[in-house]
């Protein structure tokens, strides 16, 4: 049916020409057409007519026909870009939309945008009923277009209300047109043509003249008056009784319009007025007649307020003032009969696989029953198509009692209480789920979905699922690893979902309790179910903390064989893999500044910040400054790392995952670097590190860092008599950091306690032992690809490293780390600043910013539209921006312009 | 028939709307909770509780949807005004 949503409306014959008005739009395209009007002004036909007529043969218009449905952005977005791409080639857009059921909405603009640019002829966009358009969310949808697309982009709005977009600039800078309900009123002249032409009635001068005056031009009011008139022999009498009333124009008009009907006519109308879409068999089912679609085709040749929704006139619908009346009627007059209209539609759209429309009428009948049976029938299919927000609404709408004893519909209900964070609720509605399974076990029918047939499959699974999500957002680790274990016990081989879902749990929580090794290996699992499930999205978001686990086992080479796999597989699923792209850019980044690759992860880090906030999870963005940190301390530049550190720090939320390197920890290690140790000493008091003597995995990065305080300490002030303490300390700390970290196999721990021992025993000038030490942290860490964790510790360590050159069992590794080309002072990107833009880029540059279409800086510089599309790509990446107008603005405050 | 929300809930107001034209009694079940009298002048009041400001908003937008026009709306306390046939003009 989308269809008939996205195609300008059927065009009547004998319409009125109303070159008045069209011709306003005929000249120069403004921004926006605005048509502004109560209902029955006309809004939907004029703008059909204009846009039908036009005589501009490069010009493309894409229609879309809203309704309630597109008051959630994620609808709107999915029928513009179906609406634009079916006139225009979107190639981004479309891709991004083909991928995923749910993409980031600001990516998809953005693509739009930069798609049409590629395009010369002017395009119309044009949005009916605008007004059902309510949630700002959805409206920044159409602000977002109305700011960011190109000239040749026309936005033309139909609706009842004027729309939240910014109309007085708009107004006073010439970029809107306004037709409102003083234009659209019918004149004399018009209201005598389309009485004439229209309805084919030749009345009178007068009494046209006092048809004009009563409905007010109002067009709706005339053609009901027409409607009224037709066969009537009197016309001046009826012209005079219409005039004589005080009645609302509708009302009158609409009972005399009815009174002219047959009986059964009257009832047919009435009948299936409580239908949106009319269809023969649909309103047969609702009417018990069997002449349904005859009868529809009557009313459409008698002009009686149906609209065709197609060319083969299959699929109608009523006027929208004229359904109201109708309904109004039928509300007041047959009560009774409502419900069994609604239950009828409820059944004729379920037998046709249409579960929306389904549902819609059955809570309209206010059947909670029958609702609660569609809605359980529907959901594995909304689930999958990750339509959460209807879902949620259809849930919630539902009487307790109807979801309580079905299994299904009590599951998803917990759900709704999770997403809410109210846990208690999911506890309770969890309880009467697993007794409802346990009283009758959901069996699918014979004809159900294989997503139907393995959601029910595995309901105790995913039940075991939603009480280890409960359990962790209550940090119950125990009890969410029990749920987690139950799960998996619960799944069969083949339910990925559940299994990778299940083993997600159990490798973050073996994550947090430090056991690296069980935590890869489970994760392992979890995003390879996942994959095997099909879930793409969720498989690229796993590998972001899955590389974080790898690096903390010990083994960078192999988070960044991990990311590297997952940035070029998502080449293949731009859509579903953008939610994290920019996490698998940084990850991969920070891996790359820890093998001392700085002008490579400098450009990693840069892809990530031009995609911007919508390609990361929320949890995740503090960490793009927070390797910028570490790739500005690896450059030498310490107070850039510092305040890219103080950037993180604001941007930081608590998330699923353990925070195993505390920014203000990270701080301290900067400050240590940078000698001030005083402030490094403040971090440990406040933070009640130097008071902590044993503690597990989180708190590990402070104890490591609070070693790095106690010898630099030492280093500061050699005072003979403080050596004992502060660096006895410092060995107890790392001797029982030591034990738990070999037996949770944190590989990265172990080398770095070992490094750590070797600058203590050099703090005591005990050269052999530190040697010692060096050549083991050597061994276990630069094979695997640590880097930075040595040279990070600066000028001792560097005098350590000179002295293991000259031993044979370190000089190998000492000699990797000593001569490499990314050895600091090799490094001499500066990733502060964009790279530089190459002449024609800037050539390019200079041609966005004026008002030329794409295909016309393509044609100045003699390329091809697909190479321009190339140099903008690459500017984008370079001035970190994503559309044409910010890359201008950049450019400007940069100087390049 | 009466509104989901608590009828003692502070954000509970009467209104009265007045429409242009006499609008048929038969609108009364659509327009649930208020009371619809057609007055001599050719003008129709709509006058009974509103639940809250957004119940407000969507009765105002039903009557959007009817193409009615619209000449005031006012809360009023109903202790002091019972009979809003009687009530003045604007």
């Amino acid at each position: 049916m989308l269809g008939t949503k996205l195609r300008l409306p059927v065009a009547r014959p004998n319409l009125v020409p109303r070159r008045r008005l069209t011709d306003r739009l005929a000249t120069a395209l403004p921004r926006v057409v605005l048509v502004s009007a109560p209902a029955g002004f006309g809004k939907t036909t004029l703008l059909a007519q204009w846009l039908r007529d036009s005589d501009d043969p490069d010009r493309r218009v894409a229609w879309v026909s809203l309704d309630e449905a597109d008051n959630d952005p994620a609808r709107l977005l999915e029928h513009v870009v179906a609406a634009l791409a079916s006139v225009r080639d979107l190639p981004d857009a479309s891709r991004l939309m083909a991928d995923d059921a749910d993409p980031p909405a600001l990516a998809v603009l953005t693509s739009v945008v930069n798609d049409l640019d590629l395009h010369a002829g002017s395009t119309v966009l044009a949005l009916d009923d605008y007004h059902v358009v309510e949630s700002p969310e959805a409206q920044a949808v159409t602000a977002f277009l109305l700011e960011h697309a190109p000239p040749q982009l026309t936005l033309a709005i139909a609706t009842r209300a004027d729309p939240m977009l910014p109309l007085p600039r708009l107004r006073a800078r010439g970029e809107l047109l306004e037709l409102r309900a003083a234009d659209l009123r019918f004149t004399q002249d018009e209201t005598s043509s389309f009485l004439d032409r229209v309805m084919g009635l030749e009345l009178p001068p007068a009494d046209v003249r006092a048809l004009a005056d009563r409905t007010e031009g109002w067009v709706a009011g005339l053609q009901l008056a027409g409607l009224s008139l037709q066969g009537v022999q009197d016309s001046t009498g009826f012209v005079h009784d219409f005039t004589g009333t005080n009645r609302f124009v509708l009302d009158y008009l609409v009972d005399e319009v009815l009174a002219h009907q047959p009986a059964d006519v009257r009832r047919f109308l009435l009948d299936t007025s409580v239908l949106h879409e009319l269809t023969g068999s649909l309103t047969d089912a609702l009417t018990g007649r069997s002449d349904g679609g005859a009868v529809l085709e009557a009313l459409d040749r008698g002009n009686l307020f149906v609209v065709p929704l197609d060319d083969q006139r299959t699929w109608y619908r009523y006027h929208h003032l004229f359904v109201e009346a109708l309904r109004a009627r039928l509300l007041s007059d047959h009560p009774d009969r409502v419900p069994l209209l609604h239950h009828a539609a409820s059944v004729w759209y379920a037998a046709r696989d249409r579960p929306l429309d389904a549902v819609r009428h059955a809570f309209a009948a206010a059947e909670p029953a029958h609702a609660a049976g569609l809605v359980e029938w529907a959901l594995p299919d909304l689930r999958r198509e990750r339509r959460d927000g209807l879902l949620r609404q259809w849930l919630t709408a539902l009487p307790d009692d109807a979801v309580r004893d079905r299994a299904l519909l009590a599951t998803y209900r917990a759900w709704t209480r999770l997403v809410e964070g109210d846990l208690d609720g999911v506890d309770a509605w969890l309880a009467d789920a697993e007794s409802a399974y346990e009283a009758h076990p959901p069996v699918p029918a014979p004809q159900a979905s294989a997503a139907t047939r393995e959601e029910l499959r595995t309901l105790p699974a995913t039940i075991a699922i939603f009480r280890a999500s409960a359990a962790q957002a209550r940090g119950d680790t125990d009890a969410s690893k029990r749920h987690a274990h139950r799960a998996l016990d619960l799944a069969g081989p083949d339910d990925h979902m559940a299994r990778g879902g299940a083993a997600g749990f159990l490798g973050m929580a073996a994550w947090a309790e430090g056991d690296l090794g069980e935590a890869v290996t489970t994760f392992t699992t979890a995003v390879r179910s996942l994959a095997a499930a099909g879930d793409v999205a969720d498989e690229f978001g796993g590998t972001v903390p899955l590389g974080s686990m790898w690096v903390a086992r010990g083994r960078p080479d192999e988070a960044r064989r991990l990311f590297e796999r997952a940035l070029a597989g998502a080449q293949d699923h731009p859509g579903a893999a953008l939610a994290t792209l920019g996490d698998l850019h940084v990850g991969l980044a920070d891996v790359l500044v820890e093998q001392g690759h700085l002008d490579l992860a400098g450009e990693h880090l840069r892809a990530a910040s031009a995609l911007g906030d919508t390609a990361s999870l929320l949890e995740n963005r503090y960490r793009l400054t927070m390797t910028a940190a570490r790739l500005h301390r690896a450059q030498g530049d310490l107070d850039a790392a510092l305040r890219l550190l103080q950037h993180s720090a604001d941007r930081y939320v608590p998330g699923f995952f353990p925070d195993i390197r505390p920014l203000a920890a990270q701080r301290a290690r900067l400050h240590i670097a940078r000698g001030l140790l005083d402030d490094a000493r403040e971090w440990a008091t406040t933070a009640g590190v130097d008071q902590q003597v044993a503690g597990g995995y989180l708190e590990e990065f402070n104890q490591l860092t609070y070693v790095r305080l106690l010898i630099a300490e030492q280093r500061a002030d050699p005072d003979p008599g403080a050596a004992a303490d502060r660096l006895g300390e410092a060995e107890s700390r790392l001797t029982a950091i030591a034990a738990g970290a070999g037996a949770g196999g944190r590989g990265a721990t172990v080398v770095e306690v070992h490094l750590l021992r070797s600058l203590l025993h050099d703090a005591r000038g005990q050269h052999a032992a530190a040697l010692g030490e060096l050549a083991r942290a050597l061994d276990l860490g630069v094979p695997h690809g640590f880097v930075r964790l040595f040279l990070d510790e600066g000028e001792p360590l560097e005098q350590l490293l000179a002295a293991a050159e000259r031993h044979p069992a370190a000089a190998a590794h000492a000699r990797t780390l000593r001569h490499a080309t990314y050895l600091p002072g090799a490094a001499t990107a500066d990733t502060g600043v964009a790279d530089a833009l190459s002449e024609r880029e800037l050539d390019v540059l200079r041609l966005l910013a004026t008002t030329l279409t794409g295909p016309d800086i393509a044609r100045e510089l003699y390329v091809s539209v697909n190479t321009l599309r190339t140099h903008t790509k690459h500017i984008f990446t370079k001035l970190d921006v994503n559309t044409r107008r910010a890359a201008v603005e950049r450019a400007r405050e940069l100087g390049h312009l | 028939m009466t509104h989901q929300p608590a009828p003692t809930g502070r954000d509970r107001a009467w209104y009265e709307i007045r429409l242009q034209g006499q609008l048929g009694t038969h609108w009364a079940t659509r327009f649930d909770g208020m009371t619809l009298t057609a007055l001599e002048d050719g003008t129709t009041v709509l006058h009974g509780p509103v639940a809250d400001q957004a119940a407000l908003h969507g009765l105002l937008r039903q009557l959007g949807d009817i193409g009615i026009t619209l000449l005031s709306v006012h809360q009023h306390d109903p202790a002091t005004s019972t009979t809003p046939a009687t009530e003045q003009g604007d």
